[in-house]
């Protein structure tokens, strides 16, 4: 497992040069002069070129590839074009914004998803499986920012029961916190919990029909032992593997939700920074996401190692 | 029968005396942005957004009122030499910055040096660079002298350029300024969360007594425009900037909120590319101007939320009377036939107008796709990134464009560098020696009636060579609290709350 794991971590380091590669070619192919662009409606040649220099735009991409990775290697991500600002101090400022509201949306997900799913295909072709897949396509299909915005106004506006966004630090007020996390989990929350419900039932009818689970049951274990402690987990691997690449895109941010409810997390400063092209901002951020997207995929890994031994047996003997 | 006339007397006083209720201090101002503001740093600033947290974090030299004249701030008078180029300032007593530096003619001085050197690259730079001198004269008065006359100076002071920052904290912040700005403002800088909030505390020290009455102000971005509202609904907001123009009708009728409305100092418009291509022809110009009837315009895509307009004076100016500059053109078909076949085009052309994403853009753009389509002008509607559309704006590389411009107090600013032979924010590659020089003269004429009129001449021109095709002037929202009291709404669109206060 050790050296699994190990073998995995190596892997990564290129994977995010790549990453890193590409979105630095990718951002500098945008239209638009950053530059331009910052100094907004009102634009006059001697500024312009003091910015440019700052910036660095004066310089060949390569060369400015090339110190930017440097500077990274070193631990140091630079600082934002727009106001000086340390590109590591503000991302360690949203990273944890961001993964409180990723992991209360993957809960709200998860409560409504798993028991949903497993009774769907308990009990296929029931009203309860009508009334499931109801709800899921409808989680799915409702746009974030509609479902935001009638949220905000009937429990905020209206009942006055959650505050209508924001954030504050759950040590500064735990209560005050989880409130404001209510709605916006509940708006991502839903959405995900659609894919993982119609992947568990399916994965999960698949289980019920094999033939250990008809041996288990001809055994006279209880329909409740045989799907909590069987088929169930046998069921999660592959909605583990969604559950993965959610937490990963969660992890990059949720744009238009952090909007709505005021969330400054990764995705507002992801958007700010592309609109405003503060590349150093940018690569920052992206760094990071896939840095998270590789991250839960290793995690994921050791996950499917626990939910199936063979896993772990396949590697030993490989 | 005197006896009753003192009774009266009296009870009038008792009443107004009721009615004008006393500012109250405390609280905290929450308000609600439509951007992160980028920059705390005056000097380096290019957001508009910034400028809103600016009022209350810095004195400027001189500010603007109501009614855009110009009024003291950090001097308390000036004067301005016979030939228009030597501007003395008598600087306020007792001002301090928030760090305890004393504000003084010394101050003064090197806040224009920032502006002026060249290797620390001020955003302002362009806007004081006719500064050839600022002397010292004595601690409380400093002398300013220009290459040349420049009558729109005093507006410049009236803005970024003329905040005042910290020489001590800018010494030794360098350009990192932004991350901890020190003014001499009402407010004083206490945190920046960038997309979060902006704190700012009461200043004890401001030498405005009356100045200041909430404890805090807390800006936070809302840049989705429902949910800034719902905020300020759900009492989680005191005030908000820029509504959606359906909400309008709404709020003017409800109960629980106020709204301050009034024509901003903006204009918008279509850009023309006068210097190739198509439009190179006037007689075309003029065609599809003819054919744009701007009040339905207005109308159907703004509602009650702009003015139709044909010129960069929104009402407010004292430039705004001009006849070419506020008379609405009415629609002409027969005109535009006429202008086509002048133009060698009797049976119309087509030409691409580029416009930002956005619906209201859109909307404008098919409007008048619809419009000019009357007389066989065929309109292609093509969507282009802001960033990229400016790209394209600043090399002529364009055939018709929406964009417009957000306004600034003096009539200079709203025109001078737009249609100036090679002014960089001459997008249309203009270029009409007359309309140079008498710009270059409204710059020099003191009085407003002189200026008034080299504009009319200017206007004049301008209406018949049509460069730019202007079409509308916005109005300026804020919604609030009843809460809220005392609030100024200047037509610059910008909060100033040192004299606001909150009832519980």
């Amino acid at each position: 497992m050790t050296r699994y794991l190990a073998r995995r971590l190596l892997l990564t380091i290129p994977v995010l040069f790549f990453v890193s590669l590409i979105v630095f070619s990718l951002i500098t192919l945008i239209p638009g002069d950053p530059a331009r662009i910052m100094m907004g409606e009102e634009a006059s040649r001697e500024a312009l070129e003091v910015l440019r220099k700052e910036m660095g735009l004066d310089r060949p991409l390569i060369l400015r590839y090339g110190i930017w990775i440097s500077h990274v290697l070193r631990g140091d991500l630079g600082r934002s074009v727009r106001d000086r600002r340390s590109v590591m101090q503000t991302l360690l400022q949203k990273i944890p914004v961001t993964a409180e509201l990723a992991v209360t949306s993957l809960i709200v997900a998860w409560a409504i998803a798993i028991p949903a799913g497993a009774l769907a295909a308990w009990k296929r072709r029931s009203a309860i499986d009508y009334a499931a897949t109801t709800v899921a396509l409808a989680g799915i299909s409702i746009p974030n920012f509609w479902l935001g915005i009638m949220l905000i106004y009937l429990l905020a506006v209206n009942a006055r029961l959650l505050p209508p966004g924001g954030y504050v630090e759950p040590w500064i007020d735990l209560g005050r916190n989880l409130k404001l996390m209510v709605m916006p989990s509940i708006v991502l929350g839903t959405a995900l919990a659609a894919l993982v419900m119609r992947l568990l039932r399916s994965s999960m009818i698949e289980v019920l029909g094999s033939d250990y689970v008809r041996t288990a049951r001809a055994k006279g274990l209880s329909d409740r032992v045989l799907i909590i402690r069987h088929a169930l987990k046998n069921a999660m691997i592959p909605v583990a593997t969604i559950m993965g690449l959610q937490l990963g895109g969660l992890l990059g941010g949720a744009v238009i939700t952090e909007t709505i409810f005021a969330v400054p997390g990764v995705g507002r400063l992801a958007v700010d920074s592309i609109l405003t092209r503060d590349y150093p901002m940018v690569q920052g951020v992206v760094l990071f996401a896939a840095l998270a997207i590789v991250a839960v995929n290793l995690a994921v890994d050791v996950v499917y190692a626990f939910l199936d031994p063979r896993i772990r047996l396949e590697e030993r003997s490989a | 029968m005197k006896r009753l006339l003192v009774l009266v007397v009296i009870a009038v006083l008792a009443f107004t005396s009721i009615s004008i209720a006393a500012p109250r201090r405390g609280g905290t101002i929450r308000v609600g942005l439509n951007a992160d503001p980028p920059n705390m740093d005056p000097h380096q600033s290019t957001a508009a957004v910034d400028r809103q947290v600016f009022q209350n974090l810095f004195d400027k030299l001189v500010d603007i009122n109501q009614d855009l004249e110009i009024v003291p701030m950090l001097a308390t008078s000036w004067t301005i030499s016979e030939n228009g180029r030597v501007y003395t300032f008598r600087l306020r007593t007792n001002v301090v910055f928030h760090d305890g530096t004393p504000f003084n003619a010394e101050a003064v001085k090197y806040n224009f040096d920032r502006m002026l050197d060249r290797s620390f690259g001020s955003l302002r730079f362009s806007e004081v660079n006719l500064v050839t001198n600022v002397q010292v004269v004595d601690n409380l008065t400093v002398r300013i002298t220009l290459e040349k006359p420049y009558s729109p100076f005093l507006s410049i002071m009236a803005d970024r350029a003329g905040m005042m920052v910290s020489p001590t904290a800018a010494r030794q912040a360098g350009k990192g300024f932004s991350l901890q700005p020190v003014g001499t403002g009402p407010y004083r800088f206490v945190e920046k969360r960038p997309q979060e909030r902006i704190v700012l505390e009461r200043f004890d020290r401001h030498w405005d007594r009356n100045a200041g009455n909430a404890q805090q102000i807390i800006y936070r971005p809302f840049t989705d425009e429902n949910a800034r509202l719902a905020n300020l609904r759900a009492g989680e907001l005191d005030m908000i900037d820029a509504v959606a123009p359906s909400e309008v009708p709404r709020l003017r009728t409800d109960p629980q909120l106020k709204m301050a409305e009034r024509v901003g100092i903006g204009w918008q418009g279509m850009w023309i590319q006068v210097e190739s291509g198509i439009f190179a022809n006037k007689a075309l110009r003029q065609a599809l101007n003819a054919t744009i009837d701007r009040r339905t315009l207005v109308r159907v895509v703004f509602g009650e939320t702009a003015e139709p307009g044909n010129g960069p004076f929104p009402p407010g100016m004292f430039t705004h009377s001009i006849p070419a500059n506020s008379r609405v053109p009415e629609r002409n078909l027969d005109l535009a036939r006429q202008k086509l076949r002048e133009g060698g085009q009797p049976n119309g052309f087509g030409f691409t107008l580029k416009v930002t994403p956005g619906r209201t853009p859109q909307q404008v753009a098919q409007v008048i796709q619809s419009m000019a389509g009357e007389v066989g002008i065929r309109v292609n509607i093509e969507i282009v990134e802001f960033g990229a559309l400016l790209s394209q704006l600043d090399a002529h590389r364009f055939e018709a464009s929406l964009l417009g411009w957000s306004g600034r107090p003096d009539p200079d600013a709203n025109i001078y560098g737009f249609f100036v032979t090679g002014g960089t924010l001459n997008n249309s590659a203009y270029a009409n020696s007359r309309v140079d020089a008498l710009m270059d003269a409204a710059r020099i004429l003191t009085t407003p009636e002189q200026r008034r009129r080299a504009y009319t001449d200017v206007m004049n021109i301008l209406n018949e060579d049509l460069p730019y095709l202007f079409l509308w002037w916005p109005k300026d929202y804020k919604v609030y609290s009843p809460k809220l009291q005392g609030f100024v709404h200047v037509p610059d669109g910008m909060m100033r709350f040192r004299h606001v206060w909150l009832n519980p």
